[in-house]
């Protein structure tokens, strides 16, 4: 969770990324940071992002994002 | 038979009367019935077959992918199976399943591109015919497109590829598909409707609510005010000034300035009388604009104009490039060579490129549009690469970033990046767009703007001065809206305010509207895709 935490903030600095929800919806995070966390998270946990998960409750929150990385983890 | 014609109208009211006439659980048939009806008055009856077709393939295409996926988890239920063993079933389901998606795409993407592409090739062979013997026998071919072609081919071919990333089931009944693809107010320009929305939104009880009929109504006034008062007054000017010889710097910028809310009063005013309308027979549809011109930035104005194409290009052009496995072989090379913040550049820079220039070719097949992708790639690039030159730029210049000037200045920037777009596609070719830019840039002659000339292009003093109320009026109705309903406000005023209010809206139009002699309805510019 802390590297997630970690990652999403050299991604956008200035936002408490342990408490921030919603961060795509309320725009805090746009397509474009998504695309460049995709990799990143890929090489960090060693797993592949398939468009099955390409949906903006994935990426809502740092949770959100470590509950996918779970379940990708698992398959 | 337009949206905004008398015959509409009866259409609507004949359709209403029957639809509320049926009982609750044939209304859909009812809808159904009548945007056949609709899609053969409007269009060209002999293209009727391509849109049973595309739904047809994608609807069963969508059905052959569930039936694939139910049956491989029948097989992971197996008992015995380890991780590699599911992951081979698994691997194996998905390839069956690409396949038919491939199959279906090809199809449905096929019969899009030719209807986009031939008059080209008619064009071409015409030129071979010419050289070889003189003639040129093939311009007499008439080519039609099918009415709506794009837009139902994005609205089933995302539907298609939701049921492929397992996002939901597939629809069994073909009718009830055929019905999210062919339901009349989205079908000639939109929204693209996402088949979780609308589809689901059409299997509702369709109740009548009188609340929410008013309020469709009212949305159909607002949609009518912009189009019939201020697009269609604009394009006399605009297409007077465009299709005119060379003009002063001056003439083509207040052009331009026409020309930005022109499209934006036809699209989302044709939008507002749709939505309305679908209002009325108790089914929502998406939001399509969100008062663009108040965005300060370009990617936040895309995510303001015209909204379901830009989240369709989001989700089913841009993601699958960012996921792609060779996009992410370029990133992990860029990594290794190259900075952090190059490499976050290079990961947004040819997703980013590809969908703004497919969003191009998808507003027109000429090199203008082909540029106009390029320039708006390019904007959107910028504005996300280099935030954090921007906001060193602003604290250097000790710039307060929360004044109203501030984002006032930010707002007419983004509007200005509009027009810049506009100016590359309106003209109609880039070698009309060069003697605009050269004009504005050498021969600008602002005097012009005072002396009389700009009453020479069709429009007087008076619908001036009536379009310049018009737009007030648009401002200050699009700020209210920016803040509350203004419908909701409306209904809990005093009845004779709000009577007042209705009767003001519909003489306005009635009174103020451009048709009758000597003007026509025009066509809605985004009708052609």
């Amino acid at each position: 969770m802390e590297k997630i935490i970690e990652i999403l903030s050299k991604l956008k600095s200035g936002v408490d990324f342990h408490t921030a929800e919603r961060i795509v919806t309320d725009k805090i995070i746009d397509s474009i940071d998504i695309a460049s966390l995709i990799t990143q998270l890929e090489d960090t946990f060693d797993i592949e992002i398939g468009m099955e998960y390409m949906e903006n409750e994935n990426f809502d929150s740092a949770a959100a994002i470590w509950e996918m990385i779970q379940e990708l983890q698992d398959e | 038979m337009t949206i905004t014609s008398v015959n509409f109208m009866l259409f609507l009211l004949v359709l209403f009367l029957v639809f509320y006439a049926c009982s609750v659980k044939s209304r859909w048939k009812v809808l159904l019935a009548g945007s056949v009806l609709f899609y053969l008055l409007a269009g060209a009856k002999k293209l009727f077959p391509c849109i049973v077709l595309t739904s047809a393939a994608v609807w069963y295409g969508a059905r052959r992918i569930g039936a694939l996926y139910a049956e491989q988890e029948e097989k992971l239920k197996a008992e015995g199976l380890d991780r590699s063993g599911k992951r081979a079933i698994k691997e194996q389901y998905k390839s069956r399943a690409k396949r038919i998606l491939m199959l279906t795409l090809v199809w449905c993407v096929g019969i899009l591109c030719v209807s986009k592409f031939a008059k080209y090739a008619v064009l071409y062979m015409d030129r071979i015919s010419m050289a070889v013997n003189g003639t040129a026998p093939f311009s007499a071919l008439k080519i039609l497109v099918p009415l709506g072609i794009s837009y139902y081919t994005f609205s089933t071919v995302g539907y298609l590829l939701d049921v492929y990333w397992k996002r939901y089931e597939p629809e069994k009944s073909f009718w009830r598909f055929f019905l999210y693809a062919i339901y009349f107010p989205h079908i000639i320009q939109g929204p693209i409707s996402r088949y979780n929305l609308l589809g689901q939104e059409l299997k509702k009880e369709l109740r009548f609510d009188s609340r929410r009929a008013a309020f469709g109504m009212e949305l159909m006034l607002w949609g009518l005010f912009k189009k019939l008062v201020i697009a269609d007054r604009l394009n006399v000017f605009v297409s007077a000034v465009y299709n005119g010889q060379d003009q002063a710097g001056s003439i083509f910028l207040i052009a331009m300035l026409f020309d930005a809310f022109q499209i934006y009063t036809d699209f989302s005013g044709y939008t507002d009388i749709v939505r309305g309308v679908s209002q009325i027979f108790g089914v929502e549809l998406e939001q399509n604009f969100n008062h663009p011109f108040f965005s300060k930035t370009v990617p936040e104005y895309w995510r303001r104009w015209h909204m379901s194409l830009g989240s369709w290009f989001k989700d089913y052009v841009y993601y699958p490039c960012s996921v792609s496995h060779w996009v992410k072989q370029i990133n992990r090379k860029a990594k290794n060579r190259f900075s952090e913040r190059a490499c976050r550049l290079v990961a947004v820079i040819f997703p980013v490129y590809v969908t703004w220039v497919l969003t191009g070719l998808w507003h027109g097949t000429g090199m203008t549009y082909l540029c106009w992708g390029i320039y708006y790639g390019t904007l959107i690039t910028i504005s996300s690469a280099f935030q954090p030159e921007f906001r060193a730029m602003t604290n250097s210049l000790r710039i307060r970033t929360e004044t109203f000037f501030w984002q006032l200045f930010r707002m007419l920037r983004t509007f200005c990046c509009f027009m810049g777009g506009r100016v590359l596609t309106r003209p109609g070719s880039l070698h009309n767009t060069k003697i605009i830019i050269k004009n504005i840039l050498m021969n600008l002659q602002p005097m012009r703007l005072f002396d009389g000339t700009i009453c020479s292009f069709g429009l007087g003093r008076l619908p001036l001065a009536l379009i310049f109320c018009s737009l007030v009026v648009l401002w200050v109705v699009s700020m209210l809206q920016e803040r509350m309903s203004v419908r909701e406000a409306l209904e809990k005023q005093n009845i004779v305010i709000r009577w007042v209010i209705l009767f003001a809206a519909i003489f306005s139009i009635l009174i103020f509207g451009v048709y009758g002699r000597g003007y026509d309805v025009v066509a809605f510019m985004y009708q052609a895709y």
